[in-house]
């Protein structure tokens, strides 16, 4: 009798999908009962929109000619007190005037069109940024305190425990609060530097205990063949331990900076205009309140599972040297 | 002449526990030796003592004519100048083999310390693996990547705390043949911890034997052998079995065995209790002789037969015989004594059933 039977697996894949076909289909009689209108058409327009620029006329005079180009029309205006004859380009859609029409100085001739960014999109990216530089301030403080925690010094050692304990042991938000209004007004902080500075402070201390647990993981033997090849103990752990160790803490490093992109939600909070605070407001406009938050947690599952795929790549490439 | 390496009565204690107690031996520069112990005997932590990892409570070290350690004060293992290969040998897995031996380099200009390092690779026979990473070459590999990159920095010491431990015994010989070749050609001085005293023989001119953190005799293996200064050195160097006897007038020492002449411990007065040791090479079978022997049991080692004898008395003596010798257990032999040097101890009483 073979002891390991190949194992069916289809039957099991068919009730995964009937399962989330049962949550769509739950999810739209939910929304069919409160009798919910879906809006997806207004979304898009938050990513990107056509801003219109009014062309106005910068003289008093007549319009003289109107030369069409395609899309874009060009309109010569004969100034009323003589000279020089002014040319606009507007798009021709959106003319307003004849030729011969009198035109008084400021009268809107026509618009340009141009793409602009729309708060999604904008949310988005001060969403990546405050994370990319708070992120990177934190991997800075849970270094530093990562060290000192180590430290034989019971000082430093004291100072890494209290600042680790500190952190750990109260919420996120209420550190923003009291970032912002504590320290931000004794400090005179802008709201983006206290909300990077809070987020900082609090990846740090998380990172600080990941870094100290990858220094221990370390063999004692590397330091010491280091320490008996002439190093001495700064320099064993610039050259030796710290490059084995972060390597070896990369992915829980990354996986505190993925969490770090949803916690940095909570700086909405102080009026920063991140991805969050952007959904909101713009719910307050659009009133398309399931479309916008579905679309703001897509944004944030998009930008958190491009840079786990990152980091798994960058993690398999370090493992070729082990 | 000074010597080189200086260890001074020292004491080394991981509180309550002391493990290395009142240690002293010297060694000349450049010369080779070994610590050699059962397991938990003390003789790692002695040198990583000497390394500079352990700090002593009491004693001194001196590595010519400087001091390394006393207690409350240990000299960095950096300032030392003593290289090391370790039991795991520790090489750095993110640093390429060549990187590796340069390590300890640093401070050299570039063509000198690539020069050292090719030099040094060539003498290991590794020269064409210089750009592999440590997990791509074979445990032996990484054994002489271990030794090239200890050498390098030329330190004035190299210690070996058991690098062989990890390799199958015919390579764990050998290398330890081609390390001795090594520092000698490079006159560097090596200590080496081992529990191997064939290990111990290979590599060493010196070895001292450690029993529970005390250093019971630093001498030449032969004298180990054959001169042993006390009874667990006699019972840990080679095989052997310790004979219960009496002394006599001046040097005899009266056995089941006979009468025979030997150099009586300090103390001893006609009439005390003794043991003698007896090595398996020191009884041979001779089918004339009248000293009759029970074979026991036998193990084949080739050349030569080693029996378990079992005497009329009840006492066990261990015979080393040619392989064209062969007896069956339960046959009675006939046996002589060849003892050049007789090791004779005194007797504590209750000692008996040792051996």
């Amino acid at each position: 009798m073979p002891l390991k039977r190949p194992s069916v697996q289809w039957p099991w894949h068919g009730l995964l999908a009937l399962i989330l076909l049962g949550l769509a289909i739950g999810l739209w009689v939910a929304t069919k009962r409160v009798n919910y209108e879906w809006r997806w058409a207004r979304v898009p327009q938050y990513f990107f929109y056509q801003a219109e620029d009014t062309q106005a006329a910068p003289v008093a005079g007549t319009i003289n000619k109107i030369n069409p180009n395609g899309a874009y029309s060009q309109v010569d205006i004969t100034p009323a007190n003589g000279g020089q004859a002014v040319s606009l380009t507007v798009e021709t859609d959106t003319l307003k005037v004849k030729i011969g029409d009198p035109v008084a100085e400021g009268d809107g001739i026509g618009a340009q069109r141009h793409w602009k960014i729309g708060p999604l999109s904008w949310g988005l990216w001060v969403t990546i940024w405050i994370s990319f530089v708070s992120g990177l301030i934190g991997l800075f403080i849970g270094l530093i305190t990562g060290l000192c925690r180590l430290s034989p010094n019971p000082a430093l050692r004291g100072l890494a425990v209290f600042y680790i304990e500190l952190i750990r042991g109260t919420p996120l938000l209420v550190q923003i609060f009291i970032f912002y209004f504590f320290i931000g007004t004794v400090l005179n902080l802008d709201r983006i530097v206290a909300g990077i500075g809070a987020l900082a402070l609090f990846v740090g201390a998380y990172t600080a205990e990941i870094i100290r647990a990858g220094i221990q993981s370390i063999a004692k033997g590397q330091t010491e063949a280091a320490r008996s090849l002439g190093m001495t103990a700064a320099q064993t752990m610039t050259h030796i331990v710290l490059p084995q160790a972060l390597k070896r803490v990369l992915p829980p490093l990354a996986g505190q900076f993925i969490s770090l992109i949803k916690d940095s939600s909570l700086v909405s909070v102080i009026a920063i205009t991140d991805l969050t605070k952007s959904g909101r407001e713009i719910i307050t406009s659009s009133f398309a309140t399931f479309e916008i938050w579905f679309t703001v947690a897509l944004l944030y599952l998009v930008v958190t599972s491009l840079l786990s795929q990152l980091l798994f790549w960058l993690e398999r490439r370090f493992a070729r040297s082990d | 002449m000074t010597p080189f390496l200086e260890v001074t009565d020292i004491d080394i204690a991981y509180p309550p526990k002391r493990v290395v107690e009142g240690v002293s031996f010297k060694m000349a520069e450049a010369a080779i030796g070994c610590l050699l112990g059962p397991s938990g005997c003390g003789k790692t932590t002695l040198l990583r003592a000497i390394a500079g990892f352990e700090p002593v409570q009491r004693g001194l070290i001196w590595l010519e004519g400087v001091e390394l350690s006393r207690p409350h004060w240990t000299l960095p293992p950096e300032q030392r100048r003593i290289g090391m290969m370790f039991q795991d040998l520790a090489l750095f897995p993110h640093l390429t083999v060549a990187d590796n031996v340069a390590f300890g380099l640093r401070s050299w200009k570039a063509a000198e310390r690539w020069a050292r390092v090719h030099e040094l690779l060539n003498v290991v026979g590794l020269d064409e693996y210089a750009q592999r990473y440590p997990h791509q070459i074979s445990g032996g590999q990484q054994q002489r990547v271990a030794l090239a990159r200890a050498l390098a920095p030329r330190p004035r010491l190299l210690l070996l705390d058991e690098p062989f431990s990890s390799l199958d015994v015919a390579l764990r010989e050998d290398l330890a043949h081609e390390i001795r070749a090594i520092l000698l050609r490079e006159g560097i001085g090596g200590l080496l911890v081992s529990h191997d005293q064939f290990e111990a023989f290979a590599f060493a001119d010196q070895i001292g034997v450690l029993n529970q953190g005390r250093l019971l005799q630093w001498d030449s293996a032969y004298n180990l052998y054959h001169r042993p200064a006390d009874h667990f050195v006699a019972d840990f160097i080679g095989q052997g079995v310790f004979l219960p006897g009496r002394m006599g007038e001046g040097s005899r020492v009266c056995t089941e065995l006979g009468d025979i002449d030997g150099i009586p411990p300090a103390g001893c007065a006609p009439g005390d209790p003794v043991e003698v040791l007896v090595r398996p090479d020191d009884v041979t079978h001779d089918d004339s002789s009248p000293l009759m022997a029970e074979v026991v049991e036998r193990a084949f080692r080739g050349a030569e037969f080693l029996y378990t004898l079992k005497l009329d008395s009840g006492a066990r003596l261990l015979c080393l015989a040619a392989s064209h010798h062969n007896h069956q257990a339960g046959q009675r032999i006939g046996i002589r004594l060849e003892i050049d040097h007789l090791v004779v101890f005194q007797r504590a009483l209750g000692a008996m059933n040792e051996a």
